[in-house]
């Protein structure tokens, strides 16, 4: 046994180690619950391995796999990850329902932000004139095929406001629930469309 | 360099892919599983004194350059199949509102 | 968390299995092609190199179907990510995401270093570690440095996505002009018997070919992943 360790050289000693590490890198983003600290983890993961590609005679292969792990797979990680804790509002009313003085203290901020704080979410709320100047008609499709969650507009008859939402959307039940004791609010879900229709 | 090692991060992908709870994680699995998988073959083609396989002026001992092309296009491969999982993932973060896998598969439009 | 003591159980019996045959493994392992291609290698395909000789010559088949797959992963992501209305996600009314200026001075300053370093690996992909696929990707990753220059840099990506496509049938045309002159299809199209350095005129060419087509498609990937991010 006492031979068999003398005769490893240096850059088995760097290969054990940093074998290890993979396994421990590893098992810590199998482990991890938090989504936002496994990035860095990822990032390493990939120059680990790299190390060991270079180790085992293979610096093809470890310059593609730096060259991809480096920016492009831990940009795309961060991009998925970071839009799974976002809620978006698009803001059609374009009254002091959600910004009143340019600030945000409205009661519908409120309502979202304490929603949204709920699960864990992060509100971003828009006013982005290019979606805004769409019609009615057009907010289903403007739910189904844009990044935005929920719409928000004012009936102009009534005075309500309504909030527009995908009936798949598990947060829209959730939503609904929360307002039912609002007299002016009104919740509506889009029903799925099959393709073609 | 240890296969056995390099077998237990094979086996770590497989438990992550197994257990985990978000879809993002089950993605990263995968890429774990990958990586595990090249690091055997390169192994394969590997040995003691062998120098890269790059050919120069006094080299007579290579390690065997064909997992090496093979593994080149593994990782290619894998990263472009990875953008395609997390752009699907943020589709269904979009339709359902989580990315939980019990949230998802729990749903009646889900199951059929 | 009974199922899970399964796994953990199963899992640890194929460690078992794969512990016992690592011994066979080497068994099925031979060096025979090893020993062809360092006797050989240099001498047919012109390359020092002999994973580009690998994947530009002998296996040049598979590399052209990896290619096929790229350009299939990035149809897929732009067919996903699709938006019908004026292909344009919201904007938000706060920029959060400032880029720091200091970051933006050194961006400028490395991204013509990257792109010529992504070049040189492209270009010398015979002699050195390197090619097609890596040196593609290093440029990817330089052009992805302007979007942190500009966030709001706009991009045309059916333009790329269409010049991706005729660089994959231009990769393929190179590739079968060898039925021509030696009558197989896929392999260097010189004659067997000509210079290294006239075979080097094949691989560059083919070499720069990938690149650019692994670059187009990968700036496609990033490009549809930042328009959802914004």
């Amino acid at each position: 046994m006492v031979n068999y360790i003398t005769d490893l050289s240096l850059i088995d000693y760097t290969a054990y180690a940093l074998q290890f590490l993979l396994i421990f890198i590893a098992v810590a983003i199998v482990v991890h619950k938090n989504n936002g600290t496994i990035i860095i983890l990822i990032a390493s993961f990939s120059l680990v391995t790299a190390s060991l590609y270079v180790i085992n005679n293979a610096p093809d292969v470890a310059i593609a796999e730096v060259a991809i792990g480096s920016a492009i797979i831990p940009l795309i990680y961060v991009i998925s990850i970071s839009r799974q804790r976002e809620f978006i509002v698009l803001d059609k009313a374009m009254d002091d329902f959600i910004i009143s003085d340019n600030q945000f203290t409205g009661i519908g901020y409120i309502l979202l932000k304490r929603f949204s704080d709920f699960y864990h979410l992060e509100l971003n709320i828009t006013n982005d004139p290019l979606l805004c100047r769409l019609g009615e008609g057009k907010d289903q499709i403007l739910c189904e095929q844009t990044n935005v969650d929920l719409i928000v507009s004012k009936d102009p008859a009534s005075g309500e406001y309504i909030l527009k939402g995908k009936a798949s959307n598990i947060l829209m039940n959730k939503l609904e629930q929360m307002t039912k004791d609002y007299d002016n609010i009104r919740v509506i879900k889009f029903k799925d469309r099959d393709f073609g229709e | 360099m240890n296969p056995i090692l390099t077998f237990l991060v094979v086996l770590i992908g497989f438990y992550g892919l197994s257990t985990s709870d978000n879809v993002i994680k089950s993605v990263f699995s995968v890429t774990i599983i990958e990586s595990g998988v090249i690091l055997l073959f390169l192994n394969l083609g590997n040995f003691e004194g062998g120098a890269i396989p790059i050919l120069s002026e006094g080299v007579t001992q290579i390690v065997d350059p064909l997992p090496q092309a093979l593994m080149i296009t593994t990782i290619v491969i894998g990263s472009t199949v990875t953008a395609l999982s997390l752009m699907l993932c943020i589709k269904v973060f979009h339709h359902y509102g989580t990315v939980e896998w019990k949230e998802v598969l729990s749903r009646e439009d889900v199951k059929s | 968390m009974s199922r899970q003591i399964v796994l953990i159980l199963l899992l640890g019996a194929l460690f078992a299995v794969f512990t016992m045959s690592i011994i066979e493994l080497e068994g099925l392992y031979n060096a025979f092609g090893k020993e062809y291609f360092l006797e050989y290698g240099q001498s047919d395909t012109g390359s020092n190199n002999l994973v580009t000789a690998i994947l530009l010559d002998y296996r040049l088949f598979d590399s052209l179907f990896e290619a096929g797959i790229l350009l299939i992963a990035v149809s897929g992501v732009i067919w996903i990510s699709k938006h019908d209305i004026e292909e344009k996600n919201a904007r938000f009314m706060i920029d959060k995401f400032k880029t720091p200026d200091l970051f933006i001075t050194f961006s400028r300053l490395v991204y013509p270093l990257m792109l010529a370093f992504g070049f040189y690996v492209i270009v010398n992909g015979h002699l050195s570690p390197g090619g097609g696929f890596q040196g593609g990707t290093i440029v990817a990753t330089a052009i992805l440095i302007l979007y942190y220059i500009d966030a709001d840099k706009e991009t045309n990506i059916g333009l790329i996505v269409t010049v991706e496509k005729i660089v994959y049938l231009l990769i393929i045309v190179l590739a079968s002009v060898s039925i021509v002159t030696r009558g197989t299809f896929f392999t260097n199209f010189f004659p067997l018997d000509a210079t290294q350095d006239t075979k080097a005129i094949y691989l560059v060419l083919l070499n720069v070919l990938i690149g650019f087509k692994v670059a187009l498609g990968l700036w496609t990937i990033f490009t549809a992943f930042l328009k959802e991010g914004r």
